[in-house]
């Protein structure tokens, strides 16, 4: 228990980036379960249209990849953030 | 394991950066300045030159009826010019058609020469380390260049086609007074937000598909059984599969939402 105490108190000392690479990687899980919730959720309602009017099948699978490519711009751009968060040591 | 004993790095490398950087190959000088060309800018070069010859020859062939190359393009031009621009350009599509066919095959050049591997072909044949050529759309500078120009291109052309307050006034929707400041900022601030999200889209895509497949490779490397570089070798042509998918998706997404925003500056309707 001791060194677990110290090395927990080595992490989240100042001077040490610990806390940073930890705040970071969790962030970017927690992303990552929204975007995939998001396009998930967007991926189904296409395949619910198409079961439902199979002839305009190309149409909703156009939009489905829009949306889908747009949901992951987000995804991206907060995922370089928290891939930034590692690196700020300051 | 001897062979990958000796040279650390045949076709692999331990850090998964490596790869995706863009290191300067030589320097120019041109009167007075020092201009220092990296593999990323060759690359840019390279599509310039691919797409001259490609187009030159497509445009080239006569007849009504395109057969071979110039069908290809044209086929793609013609989807790229009635789907995705015609409806939100309207009769504005054939000034603008240009710059949208040009976003995408540029995007889609640079997309698939990224999936060449040109500095692992030149050490294969000469044996030299090098750092020739290069995910030029992995480099945040190069798609934010392009992100600029759509941007001022969309704002520019709103802006001559109603006037300058005319524009300005136009980017909110009208709402009733009290919330009208809210309202206004928020499209301001999405409006100066658009071309970050559309370089920030395209550069995170192809860095991450690239990290990945060196990261991939370079397991090999720490591993080093024939056990791990098999699975390794079968996920990296399934992830370099998807990434040709990715190119074209992604080049396809810029070119769209180029137009989107060209369309919604223009439009009157608020």
């Amino acid at each position: 228990m001791a060194g677990f105490e110290s090395s927990m108190l080595a992490v989240l000392s100042p001077g040490n980036s610990g806390l940073a690479i930890f705040g970071g990687i969790i962030g970017c899980g927690m992303i990552i379960i929204g975007a995939s919730i998001g396009i998930g959720f967007i991926g189904g309602k296409a395949v619910e249209a198409i079961a439902r009017q199979p002839e305009v099948a190309g149409r909703i699978l156009t939009t489905m990849i829009i949306a889908g490519a747009l949901i992951e711009g987000v995804t991206f751009f907060a995922l370089v953030i928290g891939f930034l968060a590692v690196n700020w040591t300051h | 394991m001897n062979l990958i004993s000796q040279h650390s790095s045949i076709l692999a490398e331990l850090n998964p950066l490596e790869p995706v950087i863009s290191v300067p190959l030589f320097t120019i000088s041109v009167g007075g300045w020092q201009i220092i060309v990296s593999n990323h800018m060759f690359m840019v070069a390279v599509a310039m030159v691919v797409l001259l010859v490609i187009m030159t020859f497509a445009a080239r062939s006569r007849g009504m009826v395109p057969k071979g190359l110039r069908n290809l393009i044209e086929s793609v031009c013609v989807y790229l010019r009635e789907e995705v621009a015609r409806p939100v350009l309207g009769e504005n599509t054939d000034r603008y058609i240009g710059f949208i066919w040009t976003i995408f095959f540029f995007i889609l050049t640079l997309n698939l020469l990224a999936m060449i591997p040109t500095e692992k072909m030149i050490f294969l044949i000469t044996g030299k380390k090098n750092h020739f050529g290069g995910p030029a759309t992995a480099n945040i500078w190069i798609t934010g260049a392009m992100a600029a120009i759509t941007f001022f291109l969309t704002h520019i052309s709103g802006i001559r086609k109603h006037g300058l307050l005319k524009y300005l006034a136009s980017l909110a929707p009208p709402v009733p007074w009290w919330i009208m400041p809210l309202i206004y900022f928020l499209e301001v601030f999405s409006a100066l937000v658009r071309p970050f999200t559309l370089a920030v889209r395209l550069f995170a895509n192809m860095l991450a598909g690239h990290i990945l497949i060196a990261t991939l490779l370079g397991l090999i490397l720490i591993f080093k059984n024939y056990g791990v570089a098999s699975a390794s070798l079968a996920f990296v042509v399934f992830i370099s599969i998807l990434e040709l998918f990715v190119a074209f998706l992604q080049a396809y997404i810029f070119a769209l939402l180029s137009s989107l925003y060209i369309g919604s500056s223009i439009t009157s309707e608020h």
